[in-house]
């Protein structure tokens, strides 16, 4: 061996010492979150996981590699419609809240210059009210003698009370979009801030009337913050169980509402995991489609 | 000139902004095919103007015509006018094929008509290739080639450039500059190109408009502007120049005697067209150009001449810039050639006793 490959030889073994106490420093810093979640997130879900697999009835569980659970979740048809009802009100819900609150965000980012801090807090504030209390709070206007019944009753618009407002899919959609409104509308509210004016007043110089302007520039450019919404507010609302449980009735049970039994009240923790592993793999895949779809790639 | 050769026509236009009034009562008129030029300070209104051309501001008075038709109160998208942006403004979601076929696609071109006029706009700009880039891509200098260009497709009857090489290195602005004289002179279009550079618009225009707070202080072509500024804020805008004040002493026919109450007196020009009466408070103006350097007193009959004191000096690679000082407080700029070999210019140091000359010619008398 010569000396200068020598001196290489050593100068890389320096080099790995540095890179290897960089490394531990790094190490280090993201430990406690790190072994946080691995605690309490990921060795969960691996034992949940796991359990999926496994022979399972009320309150028996027995180790085994089966494909049980899988199965009598998917030839079962109150789960199946519970898993149908899951998808539509998600996306039921989904559509109503981009309804409303796009063009809440586009009035507010375009043209509430002085009133757009207001408006946003105002948008906020409920949030900030315990969701229970919400609940109920919603619970007793859409009832049979809730204000919107007597409302409509006093005013002589019907004739008697609109039963499709509380303990229907109606009811949890109405709660769904009060209680998520805020996540659609301000990353959409963002996004269309972030378009300058010159841009703008681009399109209008080269030939793009105002909804011209709208379809071909705002639209796209807002892309990113529907996104956002979605991925913000459509998953968590897939795993919704407690509004459903109070406004919702039976005609609106959620997968949620599934697991929760599973694991709450029937006491079958292997059939209540498989279950939410079908549900994490659905969320996975829709996520995965809605990028390809919206080519949201490209602008993150 | 005839009046279908008019392009553009401002009629008395005044735009207000709460109490500051931004443009008042400005008229002017541009032929087609020119080059034309707003030239002022930041805050004189040439952006304010330009928008209301664009339609993206209405007057509060006064009118503009295009081609003779009225389009004052008409919206952007329906006049023929495009703008280039100082800041490119391209479409952050839009390849570069796509911003330029942006305004023809609003006007429902056939497909293959687009392609060719996109690559034949993009080779123009030597950008060939581009097509795929998105603008986030593009350095500063290709960007506004971009915009260039995506404003340019359609052929408008009119263009307006605001500022548009204002963000740019020098080098880079030099040679933009050219290839947007090449592509008005190609295209023929009219050109309204803002800029608050001057010597941007002595290089590039026809004929410039210098404004300042609102008002056009004087229109003409760069050599006019140059040479017979009207006023001393045009004078001084427009170049560099040692301002002298004075009263009139004398008038014979064109030529003005000046009083300046320290410096003694001069002999200048007035400007064309201009009468001045004895008594008269006025500015006399010098280019730095126009003044000699020299150390022995120049025995030159006729022309203008004042004794001081070298007080600072400016080696500027083909030329020396002198600051000499002629009275307590008072000095003169004068530019001189490095390659002159006329005098012993080289010698020249500070504190030297030295004179400074210069032609009568020279010597514009301004009232204003
Ligand atoms: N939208 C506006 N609101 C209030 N003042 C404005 C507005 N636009 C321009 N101004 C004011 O009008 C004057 C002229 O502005 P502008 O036309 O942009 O000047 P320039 O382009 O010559 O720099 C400036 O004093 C500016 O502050
Ligand atoms: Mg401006």
């Amino acid at each position: 061996m010569t000396t200068a490959s020598l001196a290489r030889q050593k100068k890389g073994g320096r080099h790995f010492k540095h890179a290897f106490f960089r490394y531990l420093g790094l190490t280090l810093n993201i430990f406690p979150p790190f072994i946080y979640l691995l605690l309490f997130f990921y060795v969960p879900m691996g034992i949940m996981f796991v359990m999926s697999f496994w022979k399972s009835g009320f309150m028996t569980l027995e180790p085994a590699f089966t494909l049980d659970n899988y199965i009598r979740f998917f030839t079962t048809p109150i789960y199946i419609r519970a898993m149908i009802n899951t998808f539509v009100i998600a996306t039921g819900s989904m559509v109503a809240l981009i309804l409303v609150g796009y063009p809440i965000a586009y009035f507010l980012a375009r043209y509430a210059p002085k009133w757009e801090n207001l408006i946003i807090y105002l948008l906020i504030i409920p949030v900030e009210i315990n969701f229970l209390v919400r609940i109920f709070a919603w619970k007793i206007a859409l009832g049979r003698s809730g204000i919107i019944n007597s409302a409509l009753l006093n005013l002589g618009i019907i004739d008697e009370p609109l039963k499709f407002l509380l303990y229907s899919k109606t009811a949890v959609v109405i709660v769904m979009l009060h209680e998520w409104l805020p996540y659609v509308v301000i990353p959409i509210y963002l996004a269309l801030k972030g378009v300058g004016p010159e841009i703008i007043e681009a399109a209008r110089t080269l030939g793009s009337g105002k909804w011209s302007v709208f379809r071909h520039v705002l639209l796209p450019l807002s892309v990113p913050g529907l996104f956002a919404s979605f991925v913000l507010v459509y998953i968590p609302m897939l795993g919704e169980f407690a509004v459903p449980a109070l406004v919702g009735g039976p005609s609106a049970y959620m997968l949620g509402n599934v697991i929760e039994s599973q694991f709450l009240s029937a006491g079958n923790w292997g059939l209540g995991s498989a279950i939410g592993f079908v549900l994490l793999a659905v969320t996975l895949v829709l996520v995965a489609g809605v990028i390809k779809v919206a080519g949201v790639e490209e602008l993150m | 000139m005839s009046n279908q050769e008019i392009a553009l026509e401002i009629r008395n236009v005044t735009k207000r902004f709460g109490s500051l009034i931004a443009v008042d009562d400005v008229s002017f008129e541009i032929e087609r095919g020119e080059f034309f030029s707003l030239l002022g300070p930041s805050g004189s209104g040439k952006t304010t103007i330009l928008r209301m051309i664009g339609g993206l501001l209405t007057p509060d008075q006064g009118h503009v015509f295009l081609h003779g038709k009225d389009i004052t109160f008409d919206p952007p998208e329906k006049r023929d006018v495009n703008i280039v942006f100082q800041n490119y403004a391209l479409f952050p979601h839009l390849n570069v094929y796509e911003n330029v076929a942006f305004g023809p696609r609003r006007r429902h071109w056939p497909d293959d008509k687009i392609r060719k006029e996109v690559t034949h706009l993009l080779e123009m700009v030597h950008l060939a290739g581009y097509e795929e880039k998105y603008p986030r891509q593009l350095s500063g200098g290709e960007k506004q080639r971009i915009a260039l260009i995506r404003a340019l497709i359609t052929r408008p009857q009119l263009l307006l450039l605001d500022e548009p090489l204002g963000a740019l290195d020098l080098k880079i602005r030099q040679s933009l500059q050219l290839e947007l004289m090449d592509i008005q002179d190609e295209t023929g279009i009219t050109f309204i190109y803002v800029t608050h550079d001057q010597s941007e618009a002595l290089t590039m225009a026809d004929r410039i408009a210098v404004m300042d707070k609102g008002h056009i202080l004087q229109i003409g072509d760069p050599k006019s502007i140059y040479e017979q500024p009207h006023n001393r804020f045009v004078a001084h805008f427009i170049g560099n120049t040692n301002l002298l004040e004075g009263k009139v002493a004398s008038v014979a026919g064109g030529d003005v005697r000046i009083r300046t109450p320290r410096l003694g007196e001069f002999q200048g020009r007035g400007l064309d067209g201009a009468s001045v009466q004895t008594g008269q408070p006025v500015t006399m103006s010098v280019r730095p150009e126009k003044m000699h350097i020299t150390r022995q007193e120049p025995e030159r009959p006729g022309y203008n001449k004042i004794a001081g004191v070298v007080e600072d000096l400016i080696y500027v690679g083909v030329s020396t810039e002198f600051i000499v000082r002629v009275a307590p407080g008072q000095t003169l700029r004068i530019f001189a050639q490095n390659m002159s070999r006329d005098d012993d210019l080289w010698q020249i140091t500070w504190d030297d006793p030295v004179w400074v000359y210069w032609r009568p010619e020279h010597s514009l008398i301004i009232t204003e």
